[in-house]
């Protein structure tokens, strides 16, 4: 079927993009490969952006992926503008139009923000870290916007670069992504770094001389030199808009990534089937998997194994580091594997419907063997 | 071709190891061991998978 297919455009440079092309070239696709990528930069792990590289001193590498093997064209720092599913054209904002046999849809996802404010800051990639960074050499008052991962991550490297930092919340943070019991562990050592943590039902942003401050539901105004939003992340399907393809902001595909025979759409921009439904799952790994099971499928059709995507979570953050299988939150409390509440530990929740979650924090422990763990009841 | 391992950069996600169990492990410290450096072409693509799959790209193929 490889020989059919002569060109294949990948719009999208991330790690669903990249993933989506070195796999394309494992399943036999030896033809013409494009990706397309609006940011200059090579592909790079967008984890580390709000983990190592706003922590390390001098290291300016910890984003940085291996040299690629796919051998693709690449066309950096160009946007795609639009698909035209007919003619199979891929076009972009330089004018340029390029055809395609098979299209492979990565354009992720950007921060949602909460203003047009240019003091807002926002972290999604590798410019907007770069800068952050930056600013946090000169210790600014901090406030963060947004109580889930991402926003205790940078409120955490905040803390760590010396910079006195306010967290803004909608509920406990992070209650919402891991469950009560975890939540009340992460907000102890947050507190205890000296977080202080603000919990509202609403948040805005307005300037007032110059600075950004933010703006409570009850009135309450919080000033800082640097304000940081991360408060969600929406899929970048504008350029699709005249395809059918993006139904309410996302693309929906099926259980091989794929919208149609000729067109997949894998990582932060698609919705795929899990067990809870169809779900965008916008993290690393789902990103991997997603883009292996597409690209093949673009090869080899319906011969290819469906995906069946076992979630894998990790978060650095205030001296914690955690690693999650299984789908999060986690109500309850867990059964102790290994260790006990305020130490190294291994954890383990059962449901009902006899799935289980593992739950490692400052464990070392491979993924394989955290699986294993999430199956078995103790 | 051979795999190589950046030590300080690995913090034992073991992603790795799930994409090639046949390639390298990690052991009951969290260590990664790598179980073969050489690869044959047989295991390139096994080889190229455990590489791309590391969030903190402690891998790469030489």
């Amino acid at each position: 079927m490889s020989t059919a297919i002569q060109r294949v455009v990948v719009v999208g440079n991330g790690i669903a993009g990249l993933t989506a092309a070195e796999t394309l070239r494992e399943a036999g696709f030896d033809g013409e490969l494009t990706i397309v990528g609006d940011e200059t930069h090579a592909a790079y792990s967008r984890p580390a952006l709000s983990k190592a590289l706003l922590l390390d001193g001098d290291d300016l590498s910890s984003h940085e992926l291996p040299p690629t093997t796919h051998g693709a064209t690449e066309l950096l720092g160009v946007r795609a503008t639009g698909l035209d599913v007919d003619r199979r054209l891929v076009k972009l904002d330089d004018g340029a139009a390029l055809p395609y046999d098979r299209v492979v849809l990565a354009t992720g996802s950007r921060a949602r923000r909460l203003s047009d404010l240019p003091e807002e800051l926002i972290l999604r990639g590798l410019d907007d870290a770069l800068a952050l960074r930056k600013r946090l050499a000169g210790r600014p008052s901090v406030v963060v916007v947004g109580g889930g991962p991402l926003g205790m991550e940078i409120a955490s490297g905040c803390l760590t670069a010396g910079c006195q930092v306010t967290l803004v919340s909608q509920g406990v943070p992070l209650i919402l992504q891991l469950g009560p019991y975890l939540a009340e562990v992460f907000v102890k050592a947050a507190l205890e770094r000296g977080l202080t943590i603000v919990e509202t039902g609403s948040a805005r942003l307005d300037r007032r001389g110059g600075d950004a401050r933010v703006v409570l539901d009850d009135g309450a105004v919080l000033e800082a030199e640097l304000v940081v939003t991360a408060v969600g992340d929406v899929p970048n399907t504008e350029w699709l808009a005249d395809t059918g393809l993006a139904n309410r902001g996302v693309v929906q595909v099926d259980s091989r990534g794929l919208v149609r025979p000729e067109i997949a759409a894998v990582g932060d921009l698609a919705a795929f089937p899990t067990p809870y439904g169809l779900r965008r799952i916008p993290l690393w790994s789902s990103a991997i998997e997603q883009a292996k099971v597409a690209a093949t499928a673009l090869v080899r059709g319906d011969d290819t194994p469906p995906l069946q995507f076992r979630p894998y979570f990790w978060t650095e953050q205030f001296g914690l580091s955690l690693k999650a299988v299984g789908h999060l939150p986690l109500d309850g409390e867990p059964t102790y594997v290994e260790g006990g509440p305020g130490g190294p530990a291994l954890m383990r929740w059962s449901r009902d419907d006899g799935s289980g979650a593992a739950v490692a924090l400052n464990y070392r422990i491979p993924i394989p063997r955290l699986r294993r763990v999430s199956r078995e009841a103790v | 071709m051979r795999i190589v391992l950046d030590r300080p950069r690995c913090e034992g996600h073991g992603l790795c190891e799930e994409a090639a169990p046949d390639l390298m492990h990690l052991d009951e410290d969290g260590e990664l061991v790598l179980d073969r450096e050489e690869i044959s072409d047989a295991d390139a693509a096994l080889a190229n998978a455990a590489v791309r799959v590391c969030p903190v790209a402690a891998l790469r193929l030489a």
